[in-house]
């Protein structure tokens, strides 16, 4: 049986209509609302504002970037776009939705993802960076700053921890990285700063084969 | 100092302000949704730098990043 299509929802709108809509529309996909009617409602009734104000209904707990295709993925529900996410986590990103084997939807409250254990990932060449030099490198969500001092390599946060500035686009001085947007020094062995409480994290680092591993 | 980036239409964002509050942590709040024009696009452009994402709330206490209303993991990372 075909989902059934969008639709604009009217001005006068009650969170009963959208409960009769959105219902059937997620169980086909093996979901239902979360046990927490009080929570439900409070997300219906932000949906709803946000019905009054964008004119459809979204997830309140998202922001929509500048990208018009990337906006339906926001729209409520959104499971049809993230089911490998949710499903990991039994539920939608708001919790407005849990899987339809969720006893107790509460219990989920504040679950966002399964924590990752550590991961090794090249992240570079060794030829990519030539001594004194560093790079910003993605993995996963995490941005971090890799640097080259002679043959070693060492990786850190790529965030300052004064207002976050990119490290990884800092000046590399011997061992110590300034950060480009107000020239805090961080060393780029161990993640010290002098300023008290402001060290940033450093990742193990290995070069195999030419290739530059990070281990998250 | 802690900020909270926030949206003011997000339940998990509400649950998250009155959870500091209620533990007086002392916390900078971005609400993100009411920015206009260019202060909006780089408080968005941040959110996404620090979490890879544009969920909320984001709650950025020294180097951890917490997405989500995660109450156990900002116990832990506050220390309270």
């Amino acid at each position: 049986m075909a989902d059934p299509p969008r639709r604009l929802f009217e001005p006068g709108t009650r969170i009963e209509d959208l409960k009769a809509y959105m219902g059937p529309f997620v169980a086909r996909l093996g979901y239902k609302f979360n046990s927490d009617t009080e929570f439900v409602d409070a997300v219906l009734e932000s949906e709803l504002e946000l019905l009054e104000s964008e004119g459809d209904v979204w997830c309140p707990c998202r922001i929509r970037p500048d990208d018009r295709r990337e906006h339906a993925k926001y729209v409520c529900p959104c499971i049809p776009f993230y089911l490998d996410a949710f499903g990991a986590v039994r539920k939608c990103w708001c919790g407005l939705f849990v899987r339809g084997d969720v006893e107790r939807g509460e219990e989920l409250h504040g679950a966002v993802e399964i924590p990752p254990g550590p991961k090794t990932v090249r992240v570079a060449a060794a030829s990519d960076l030539a001594d004194g030099q560093g790079k910003t490198v993605k993995v996963g969500k995490r941005e971090i700053a890799l640097f080259r001092v002679g043959d070693e390599f060492y990786a850190l946060s790529n965030l300052c921890l004064h207002m976050y500035g990119p490290l990884g686009e800092g000046y590399l001085d011997g061992h110590h990285v300034m950060c480009p947007w107000h020239g805090w020094r961080y060393d780029v062995r161990d993640g010290n700063t002098d300023h008290p409480g402001a060290d940033v994290r450093t990742y193990p680092v290995e070069v195999r084969d030419g290739e530059v591993f990070v281990t998250v | 100092m802690v900020k909270l980036y926030a949206l003011s239409t997000c339940p998990y964002c509400r649950m998250t302000r009155k959870f500091l509050d209620d533990e007086g942590v002392e916390y900078e709040e971005v609400e993100v949704d009411k920015l206009e024009g260019a202060e909006r696009e780089d408080a968005v452009e941040e959110v996404r730098r620090v979490s890879g994402g544009t969920s909320f709330p984001v709650v950025v206490a020294g180097e951890e990043v917490i997405v989500g209303f995660d109450k156990a993991r900002i116990k832990k990372t506050l220390g309270i």
